[in-house]
């Protein structure tokens, strides 16, 4: 039922999309149906913590609460961004950059990626949930290349190809899953449970080469360094509402598959196995952002980098491990989601009002679009990982889970990196925000859909860093449960 | 017997796509790998009870060995590329990569996974071999038809391991990964016209507008 609801009001969404003629009708019946979809998932979440059961329909659909954690992201992520798109969209036909019947064509494509992602995390097979995520790799890269400039266009074609390559090798690692449960475990399956069922007697030696697969095949998707390349260029050329689905969820969705594969793999191997190789990826993208961030002069890039980094911290966090590792972990790829979608979505209204995307020319933000300036830098203070709000309160917990463990070398790294991150991103924000405002800019759109977009996902940023809702806290909980298996 | 046979042509097909210097080559070469794998599978699925293996056997060579092949001449008379596939990485030492690239998947068949059993040794050592050439050819090459080319090939090499493992994977898989491939081949045509409107050309190594 509830799964229903879930993976048919993207579908229904999209055939509006066609029928419906005007785009700011679109826009707005589009925000109402994630409106329904994120409600519902409350719905759901609400009956996992209480001690329900995981949602298993057929040997399809299996939803437990790592499934209902992202499924609650990914909708409220959506509904954030749709609701940006109305007056985002506007403006982009205003000035004759797309049509009205390109607007469609973009909300058909919002609402299938959509679709995609959420498929991705009810799917009980394995082999299907891989279908699912090139899907996604598929339906947006049409949203990269949505501008047809040269620019979107190579950015488009570096993505499909790099993320298609990549996770090519995690379906052979999902093929070399399904040798050795055939094999050692004795059944033929690829069904989420069954497999988990006799996790325990897989081949260790077999198992590791999955692992390894899975990590660079879907850590390319996920955009863990070295694998990110492509990330930069796809995040910053996408329309600014897909940016941040792109940042917010997306990546996070191919983070799902890995815990996924994480938790069988911990049956049969050591977990410090994962666990160093989550370190070691984790931190190397950190360092490698470090370096892109300080010296970046485009401003959407400069917040794509950012997704590396955070992708970084959050694989530090399976990597540390213990419950305040991993609660540190999922915490921070929910706060890393809002945060990064309000910066993102923040960032698209001020290159539209500007007219580039260049750091260098950004400049008196605040005196130019107040509501706008504000919550930028307050944004750009929360993304770097300042008190009171959510983002520091994840990466104190993982930075804690990580002397807890003894791994002083990653945890001293992971602190130098973080201050180094947070120095360039104040330092790059303070200089758009504040200065004196160029005489170029003289007329300024900002409607009123775009500021509730970016005052509501503010708000969550505060009120989860000032205290985490009991029902959020539960749930994760039950996630930590289940990835400790 | 005829396996082994099988085996050894999917093998050659591979290193005659490392080898091939025009384009319209490099697709005939991965229209006869595809037709090794196809054979492949006809035997297989002669030697197991039900059709579900017959099926897959004519996925294959309705999409590999005459759909895909079909979209990527046609993309290539429309375009009018240029019949040169671009070396980044000369032809005798590409022979010499992908000679070491088989040698290691022999080892980590061997060494690594312990498989032992005589066919999935080799099917699987072979599979993963054309896994890495069909990578190398997508990261050596200057066309971006070459790396859809190149896609294919890893997609090939996955086949040949999916199958070599108890008798394929679930049905069910092995149908949506076919959608799969031939909707991403669509999107990916679509990508190289595109590129090709845009530039003018379709060489990926001057693609270069976004760096830093």
């Amino acid at each position: 039922m509830i799964v229903t609801i879930i993976l048919c009001v993207p579908l229904i969404l999209a055939a509006l999309a066609v029928l419906v003629k005007r785009s700011r009708a679109i826009g707005i019946i589009n925000t109402v149906g994630y409106a329904v979809i994120l409600a519902v998932s409350l719905w759901l979440v609400q009956g996992i913590i209480n001690g329900g059961a995981p949602v298993i329909l057929g040997s399809f659909f299996y939803i437990d609460a790592l499934s209902a954690f992202f499924i609650f992201l990914i909708a409220l992520i959506n509904l954030s961004s749709s609701l940006y798109s109305i007056g985002y969209l506007a403006a982009e036909t205003q000035e004759g950059l797309i049509t009205e019947r390109k607007t469609s064509a973009y909300y058909v494509l919002y609402n299938l990626f959509a679709f995609a992602m959420f498929f991705v995390t009810v799917v009980s097979n394995l082999g299907i949930m891989w279908v699912a995520i090139e899907m996604t790799t598929l339906i947006s890269a049409f949203l990269v290349g949505f501008d047809n400039t040269k620019k979107s266009i190579e950015a488009a074609w570096k993505y499909i190809i790099i993320c298609s390559a990549g996770i090519a090798l995690a379906l052979f690692g999902t093929i070399l899953l399904y040798y050795t449960v055939a094999q050692h475990g004795g059944i033929n399956s690829l069904n989420w449970t069954e497999v988990l069922a006799v996790a325990s007697k897989l081949d260790p030696q077999v198992m590791k080469v999955v692992f390894l697969f899975i990590l660079v095949g879907y850590g390319t998707k996920a955009g863990l360094a070295p694998m990110h390349t492509w990330l930069p260029d796809a995040h910053s050329q996408a329309l600014s509402p897909v940016s941040a689905l792109l940042s917010g969820v997306l990546l996070k969705t191919a983070f799902y598959a890995i815990l996924r594969f994480t938790i069988i793999v911990n049956k049969s191997v050591p977990a410090s196995f994962t666990q160093e190789l989550f370190i070691i990826f984790g931190i190397l993208s950190l360092g490698i952002a470090a370096a892109f961030i300080l010296v970046q002069k485009d401003i959407k890039r400069l917040l794509a980098y950012s997704s590396v980094e955070h992708i970084g911290i959050i694989s530090v966090g399976f990597g540390f491990a213990g419950i305040f590792g991993v609660y540190g972990a999922l915490f921070h790829i929910f706060n890393h989601a809002i945060t990064k979608s309000l910066m993102f979505l923040g960032a698209g209204i001020v290159a539209k009002n500007y007219k580039t995307t260049n750091l260098h020319i950004i400049k008196g933000v605040i005196s130019v679009m107040p509501f706008t300036g504000v919550i930028l830098i307050l944004g750009a203070f929360a993304l770097a990982g300042a008190p009171p709000f959510s983002v520091f309160f994840s990466e104190m917990m993982i930075l804690v889970a990580g002397f807890h463990q003894g791994s002083y070398l990653a945890s001293i790294l992971f602190l130098l990196f973080m201050v180094i991150i947070f120095g360039a991103i104040t330092y790059h924000f303070s200089r758009i925000i504040f200065g004196s405002k160029p005489a170029a800019v003289t007329s300024v759109y900002e409607p009123v859909t775009i500021k509730i977009a970016l005052g509501l996902l503010f708000a969550l940023i505060l009120i989860v860093g000032l205290s985490v809702p009991t029902f959020f806290n539960k749930l994760i909980l039950s996630v930590v449960e289940i990835i400790k298996g | 017997m005829w396996l082994d046979v099988l085996l050894f042509g999917l093998l050659i097909t591979s290193f005659m796509l490392v080898v091939a210097k025009r384009i319209s080559a490099l697709i005939n070469y991965f229209t006869l790998q595809s037709l090794a794998l196809f054979l492949l599978m006809l035997i297989l699925a002669y030697g197991h009870t039900g059709v579900k293996l017959y099926l897959v056997a004519g996925l294959i060579f309705l999409l590999k060995v005459v759909l895909i092949p079909f979209f990527l001449k046609r993309i290539m008379r429309k375009i009018k590329v240029e019949e040169n596939v671009g070396f980044f990485v000369n032809p005798v030492i590409s022979v010499l990569i992908a000679l070491v690239l088989v040698y290691l998947s022999y080892a980590f068949t061997t060494k690594l996974l312990h498989i032992t059993e005589t066919l999935a040794q080799g099917a699987f050592s072979v599979a993963i071999s054309i896994i890495f050439i069909g990578m190398f050819l997508m990261i050596s090459r200057i066309k971006a038809l070459v790396q859809i080319v190149g896609l294919l090939v890893m997609e090939n090499g996955l086949f040949l391991a999916a199958i070599s493992v108890s008798g394929g994977m679930p049905f069910l898989v092995e149908v949506v990964i076919f959608f799969d491939i031939l909707v991403s081949v669509v999107i990916l045509e679509l990508f190289v016209y595109k590129i090709n409107n845009a530039f003018e050309h379709i060489d990926s190594n001057k693609l270069k507008g976004l760096q830093g």
